[in-house]
């Protein structure tokens, strides 16, 4: 296991969350933890290089979207180097409720954002074009400390 | 290739009600490196990408709509984001603390083999941090927790 970082969802129905996001998204089941009655403990799922990890509601303190009327208090960013317009075609077809179709940003991405079948919101981003700072502050009058 | 297509597949982003101070507490409190702030003009954040190791996250906000934080809805949240330390996790977790991070779990060392702690932000993000300190194999981790393991 190395060092970094990964985003913890909680879900009502693990189990379900693992198969839609593999079907959506593509991503692949690393590992899985079960109790003794067949009960997710913990999992993981690989997507180019990342991965999350897929569990329980496990408190009053830590709750899927589905039961907090759809409100997310963290997303998940997903930035891929394949073609952003057929992960849509992917996702749509899975059944993402779609929030903003794909559409090129003022920084040079190409993104659309949806929720999955619980409420959590995904973003999914493909870098297009290579843009400046100077070129991004004039583009929308805001201002930008640090650029890449 | 420039800098940002280095950014890993995936990041975690949080909203917070006020991301500077927020930012600043990430800094101070778990050592991120702040690289883009993307600023509204009115003290709000509309992109951000603190670094720390090889990992990112993104600090947003105030939220709007669906986007809440902790902060303002009762502590609850639907995602948090867990760092895997290659060294200095108790260290790591007296900084928080000095800072004042609100440690829910103490540095421990768990059946799997890592060290881990847990704590609450600034506006009660959940954090977990975790260090593997024994190497163990599917089996022998099988055996120490009881669960089944598929990989």
């Amino acid at each position: 296991m190395t060092a970094g970082f990964r985003s913890a969802l909680f879900y009502q129905d693990p189990k379900a969350a693992l198969a839609w996001l593999e079907k959506a998204f593509g991503f692949e089941l690393s590992m899985l933890l079960e109790d003794a009655e067949g009960n997710l403990v913990h999992s993981q799922m690989n997507f180019g290089g990342g991965y999350v990890m897929i569990g329980q509601e496990w408190s009053a303190d830590h709750k899927s979207p589905k039961s907090l009327d759809g409100k997310n208090t963290q997303s998940v960013s997903i930035e891929i180097d394949t073609d952003i317009d057929a992960h849509f075609e992917r996702a749509k077809a899975a059944g993402a409720v779609i929030y903003a179709e794909p559409e090129t940003q003022f920084y040079g991405d190409r993104t659309y954002r949806c929720r999955d079948p619980e409420g959590h919101i995904w973003t999914v981003s493909q870098n297009v074009k290579a843009v400046s700072r100077e070129e991004a502050e004039a583009a929308t009058g805001l201002k930008i400390t640090g650029w890449l | 290739m420039n800098d940002r297509q280095k950014l890993p597949t995936i990041g975690p982003l949080l909203w917070y009600r006020d991301p500077r101070a927020a930012i600043t507490w990430l800094e101070t409190a778990f050592g991120f490196e702040t690289r883009l702030i993307v600023d509204d003009g009115q003290g709000g954040v509309i992109h951000s990408e603190l670094t720390l190791g090889d990992g990112y996250i993104m600090v947003v906000g105030p939220p709007s709509g669906q986007a809440v934080s902790p902060a303002a809805f009762g502590g609850r949240s639907t995602q948090s984001v867990h760092v895997q330390l290659e060294d200095g996790l108790d260290a790591r977790c007296e900084r928080a603390r000095a800072a004042g991070a609100s440690i829910e779990r103490e540095p421990a060392t768990q059946p799997y083999g890592d060290r881990v702690f847990t704590c609450r932000d600034l506006e009660d993000h959940p954090w977990s941090f975790g260090q593997t300190v024994e190497a163990l194999s599917v089996e022998e981790m099988e055996a120490a927790t009881g669960h089944k393991i598929e990989t």
